[in-house]
């Protein structure tokens, strides 16, 4: 084992080495980073010229000034990391420190949920193997799979920005729109539902049903104005929830992992009103401090409830906890929607197209969080779209081939439930190739969203990337490479590692 | 426990859950900011509070910088020079030697109280003159690569300012200063006919009880201008080297400072907010007495680098301002907006073909004046306008007729009616046929340099080379992406097609690309008329004179056919209708130049 990762990590050592040599030399070698000063006829520009050769050592040809950045990197092993300046002075170690930490506010959200919605997603088509909505699902995720994401981010941001801005001014639904959204949804729902006509006629019709209400509903109450769920959508959430885990975590026949879930959910209930208290004064430390606590409480709650596999309980319960506090919280962002759309600085215009945050915009813990999603909406969208394909395709086919096998035949003839074959048998098997796949993309996005970045005006990583080849400037070209190759060297190691650890028929050595 | 029970303790708990929603939820204060602002999109983050320094020099910064900081005068959109009398007076004691005097108003004051006085008109002196650097220090060796701040073991005593270049250098002697301390006396060694700009566009005034907080700890505003002036009258190496190197790196920050000292104002704004490559906030300058008081409180101006996102920004609401690289991509997406006026107009730079008189590739190819003349005569500059430039801001698009002129700025119209620019207005290639006849020269070849990594450049090299190859020239292409190492290359190329970018109206800039040796002068270029005219340009204060030897060399060189100007750069700006006023100029700071008469549309 250790033989193993020491030798991979040589290798890749000279590899990466030998890629930053050529990447050096090609970025130096396209162009002319004095350009902007060149065509200048101010009087100083002699001076500047000057100046910028001797920061960047401009006057040693590239071959050789590659030694004198490598140099610098080199001293990172001795805590004196100097990757150089860029072409307008600034130390590249400092932009390097602000682009990542953009670049992960941007990338991190969008990785989780491009991966539960993509795995969602394959698992589903893989039971649905070969219907409609399989078809379906897969036309849509190619296609948008396929589209480039600059135009993908034009067209959100005239439907869903410009759009629904617009919309906001008069809130209505035009009754058709209703009645279209609602069977397109009934058609999913029915697609997903699968099984004989009668069954997918129930889950269609009641899908398309309960969204027209819901529509009509708010439509009528200009709903998106001032949305909110109230006491009672989190009620039928809160209990809803408690079912629908359960009986994918535990079975519904385990009456014991229901009933630690439904305490969980009455449990919210009950507290929801109480909690309208703390949230007033809520900061950072204490939403995810009442995060972990309620992880914590609902998990002691399953647990003590027991049955025969207490674990179990007390997992189900958690995931109840968390998601059924989640809603409350959405609720509680949802109640800052109006103050924070019709506020001055945001004037009635609340989903936004560029930057992270509005400027100047004050406002407390839930004002803010919902500036971030507003600013935060359209990216992560544009990052799941074109992500998401990959992920549906690796669990659907990884899904396949695992309910294919013998053993899975043979734990549905000892009497198992289907949901303790799908879950726990086939699903978990099924998760060991997308475990490695989800580790590569995690070294592969840091690096991967250059467009997006730009598009949406967001100055990460991909900016730093793109501004130095821009003005054929090497060093923030190279402090990005390095970012992104040392991850991408990284996460490849990791993901056999995972697989190895996951998979005990593969042995490294 | 049976299902009754979970039940009934379900109903209990409900039942609870119904008694206490009768109680109201508390209120919470949204905590939201009351104020608005006007947004305006830059394409580039700022990055530096001083715009002397070569770290600072920069459009970005210097926009931000000509709203917060006041000098004697600035440039209107003619363009042309306004003084600014709220700030302080100027006059020209004599003109040989080249004595200036400078007087600051009693309404000149930074926004923390403290009156602008001598103290800092000495500092942007010594900052600028490089009078106290010596020229054999390199400080690159010892400035911190995480930081950019110059590291502990830089040599003690060392005085470096990180500045110059911008004509205050001619001024080694030290300054005079009144007793009243409001006036200071330059003395320059040789006359510089661009005195005007010294303490105005060419340099930002900063504030010395600042510098002198951080590099010699005095707290004392007083006693801190007073430490600043006595080491600049006195020499005092010690302290002007401490004195150097805070004025070199406290101002560059590209988030807000802790300290509310570093971005002290003297203009109708300050610095309220600054977030790293997010957006800089500008507020009314509370303490601002001058000319040009602001009618908007509060102006954000938002970094977006992309010209598309910019436009759909603008569409969406959260920017009310945008002047992105002009493209006819941009132009239609701005078309398809409502509620907004789009201003189309000229920006600095201006697209020229020059000829190499000297070291050319093909040797010799333009030595005689006919062959230059028959070349020029093909190059179709109404074409090249019509089909490149005209798409993107219509009616605004022209032949730029002059090398020396900005469009607009005084004696442009007269000298393109006297300078024989007419003669290459229109595309002539029976003419140039007779003139390579009358040279006896058969199918020169020219290659011309150009960026071939420009779409644009592209374009108009095919055009050229396709007009050029019918009077018998034979075209051909030395565009490289290194187009700007190439320049001046002694037999790399025969023709350039680049852009010069005018920074102001200094006449004196013209000089380096006329004069033999001169910095900008890559094609070699020797007319002893033209550099006589230019020399006593140098020497020449009074404005109808200098206008004079202006056009007088502007004839000369379209007389010796030097090369031909093309177009200047177009600019397009998008405003909201809720913003009224904006009126871009052509030189920098473009559309920030009037921000203090903004208005919000009532």
């Amino acid at each position: 084992m250790a033989t193993f990762v020491i030798r991979r990590l040589v290798a890749s050592f000279f590899v990466f080495l030998a890629a930053t040599y050529l990447m050096y030399i090609l970025t130096a070698l396209s162009g002319d980073p004095l350009e902007d000063l060149r065509a200048s006829t101010a009087p100083n520009a002699a001076q500047l010229i000057e100046r910028r050769i001797d920061l960047l050592n401009l006057d040693v040809p590239p071959y050789l000034r590659y030694f004198i950045w490598l140099g610098g990197v080199g001293g990172c092993f001795i805590g004196q990391c100097n990757l150089g300046f860029n072409v307008q002075g600034q130390p590249v170690l400092e932009i390097l420190g602000q682009a990542l930490g953009q670049t992960l506010q941007l990338v991190t959200f969008a990785a989780i949920v491009a991966v539960v919605i993509g795995v969602i997603i394959g698992i589903t088509t893989a039971l649905r193997q070969y219907s409609t909505y399989d078809y379906s699902v897969t036309f849509v995720t190619f296609l948008f799979f396929s589209l480039p994401i600059f135009w993908v981010a034009v067209l959100l941001k005239q439907y869903i920005a410009i759009g629904f801005n617009d919309f906001l001014r008069q809130p209505t639904i035009p009754p058709l729109a209703i009645v279209v959204i609602a069977l397109a949804l009934g058609l999913i729902a029915a697609g997903i539902a699968g099984g004989d006509l009668k069954r997918r006629l129930i889950a269609g019709g009641t899908a398309a049903v309960v969204t027209g209400a819901a529509l009509a509903y708010m439509s009528a109450t200009e709903w998106f104005l001032t949305p909110s769920l109230g006491i009672v959508v989190v009620a039928l959430t809160a209990i809803g929830l408690a079912f629908a885990v359960t009986a994918i975590s535990a079975g519904l026949r385990n009456r014991r992992a229901l009933y630690a879930s439904l305490t969980v959910a009455v449990l919210a209930i009950v507290l929801y009103y109480p909690l309208q208290f703390l949230f007033v004064s809520m900061t950072l430390p204490l939403f995810l401090g009442l995060a972990i606590g309620t992880i914590l409480l609902s998990g002691a709650i399953g647990y003590f409830w027991g049955g025969h596999d207490r674990w179990q309980s007390a997992r189900t319960a958690a995931i109840v906890g968390f998601l059924t506090a989640g809603v409350i919280a959405l609720d509680e962002f949802m109640s800052y929607w109006n103050a924070y759309s019709n506020s001055s600085r945001v004037r009635g215009r609340p989903i936004a197209t560029i930057g992270a945050e509005t400027p100047n915009l004050g406002g407390n813990f839930w004002v803010q969080g919902v500036d971030s999603f507003t600013h935060l909406l359209l990216p992560t969208i544009a990052l799941i779209l074109i992500s998401i394909a990959s992920y549906t395709r690796y669990t659907r086919s990884s899904m396949l081939e695992v309910l294919n096998q013998d053993y899975i035949r043979t734990a549905r003839a000892k009497g198992l439930t289907e949901r303790t074959v799908l879950v726990r048998h086939a699903f978990r098997n099924a998760m060991i190739p997308v475990a490695t796949i989800i580790a590569f993309d995690i070294g592969a996005i840091v690096g991967g969203a250059v467009i997006t970045e730009r598009v949406f005006a967001w100055t990460g990583m991909g900016a730093l990337f793109q501004n130095g080849l821009e003005r054929t400037d090497p060093n923030p070209v190279m402090a990005f490479f390095l970012v992104t190759g040392t991850l991408a060297i990284i996460f490849n190691l990791i993901a056999d590692l995972v697989y190895a650890a996951l998979d005990p028929r593969i042995r490294i050595s | 426990m049976r299902i009754g029970k979970l039940a009934a303790a379900t109903a209990v708990l409900g039942a609870t859950a119904l008694v206490l929603s009768g109680c109201s939820a508390p209120e919470a204060d949204s905590g939201l900011d009351e104020g608005s602002s006007v947004n305006v999109a830059w394409n580039q983050a700022f990055y530096a509070y001083n715009g002397n320094t070569s770290f600072g020099n920069a459009t970005a910064n210097q926009n931000i910088i000509s709203l917060t900081n006041s000098a004697f005068g600035y440039y209107n959109n003619t363009p042309e020079w306004v003084k600014d009398e709220s700030f302080g007076t100027y006059e020209l004691v004599s003109e040989d030697p080249q004595v200036v005097e400078y007087t600051l108003a009693d309404t000149a004051t930074w926004s923390d109280g403290q009156p602008v006085d001598t103290a800092d008109l000495l500092l942007n002196w010594a900052s600028q003159s490089n009078a106290f650097n010596d020229p054999n220090f390199d400080p690159s060796a010892f400035q911190d690569p995480e930081s950019g701040e110059i590291t502990e073991d830089f040599p003690e005593g060392q005085v470096y300012f990180d500045g110059g270049g911008t004509g205050l250098d001619l001024v080694t002697q030290t300054p005079e200063v009144s007793d009243d301390g409001k006036s200071i006396t330059l003395t320059y060694d040789s006359p510089f006919v661009d005195w005007e700009l010294v303490f105005g566009s060419a340099g930002q005034i900063l504030p010395a009880h600042v510098v002198a907080s951080y590099a010699l700890g005095i707290e004392d505003p007083e006693e801190g201008k007073a430490a600043v002036e006595d080491a600049i009258l006195n020499n005092d190496t010690e302290a002007l080297a401490a004195i150097s190197n805070a004025w070199n790196t406290i101002f560059n920050f590209n988030e807000m400072p802790e300290d509310p000292a570093l971005v002290l104002s003297t203009g109708p704004y300050v610095i309220t907010d600054l977030v790293a490559d997010q957006y800089v906030t500008l507020s009314a300058n509370e303490n601002y007495e001058g000319d040009k008081q602001p009618s908007i409180d509060e102006i954000t101006i938002r970094f977006i680098a992309d010209p598309l996102a910019a436009v759909t920004a603008l569409e969406n609401g959260e920017v009310d301002i945008i002047s992105p690289q002009a493209t006819t991509d941009v132009v239609e997406g701005l078309e398809g907006i409502d509620g907004i006026e789009i201003i189309t107009g000229l920006e600095g730079t201006y697209e020229h073909v020059d000829l190499q008189f000297q070291n050319s590739r093909n040797p010799g190819v333009f030595e005689d004046i006919r062959v230059r003349q028959a070349f020029l005569k093909t190059i179709p500059r109404q074409e090249i306008v019509d089909t490149l430039i005209k798409p993107i801001i219509g009616e605004d698009a022209i032949v730029r007729n002059s090398q020396i002129f900005v469009p607009g700025a005084e004696g442009y119209d007269e000298s393109v009616e006297n300078n024989g620019s007419s003669e290459y207005a229109e595309v002539d290639i029976e003419g140039a046929k007779a003139l390579l006849a009358e040279a006896g020269v058969t199918n020169p070849e020219v290659c011309i340099l150009y960026a071939n990594n420009n779409p644009r450049r592209v374009n108009e090299f095919a055009l050229i080379q396709a007009s050029a190859n019918q009077a018998g020239f034979n075209v051909t292409d030395c565009g490289s992406a290194e187009w700007g190492g190439l320049l001046g290359t002694p037999g790399a190329y025969d023709a350039s097609l680049f852009g010069w970018q005018s920074t102001g109206l200094g006449v004196t800039e013209a000089r380096a690309n006329y004069v033999p040796g001169g910095l900008n002068n890559l094609n070699y270029y020797d007319n002893p008329e033209v550099t006589a005219a230019l020399d006593e340009l140098n020497g020449t204060f009074e404005a109808d004179r200098q206008i004079e030897l202006q056009q007088e060399v502007d004839r000369l060189l379209w007389e010796d056919a030097y090369g031909v100007t093309i177009f200047q750069f177009p600019a397009v700006t998008g405003v909201s209708e809720r913003i009224e006023n904006v009126d871009p100029s052509i030189i920098a700071p473009t559309i920030f130049w009037n921000a203090w008469e903004w208005e919000l549309a009532e």
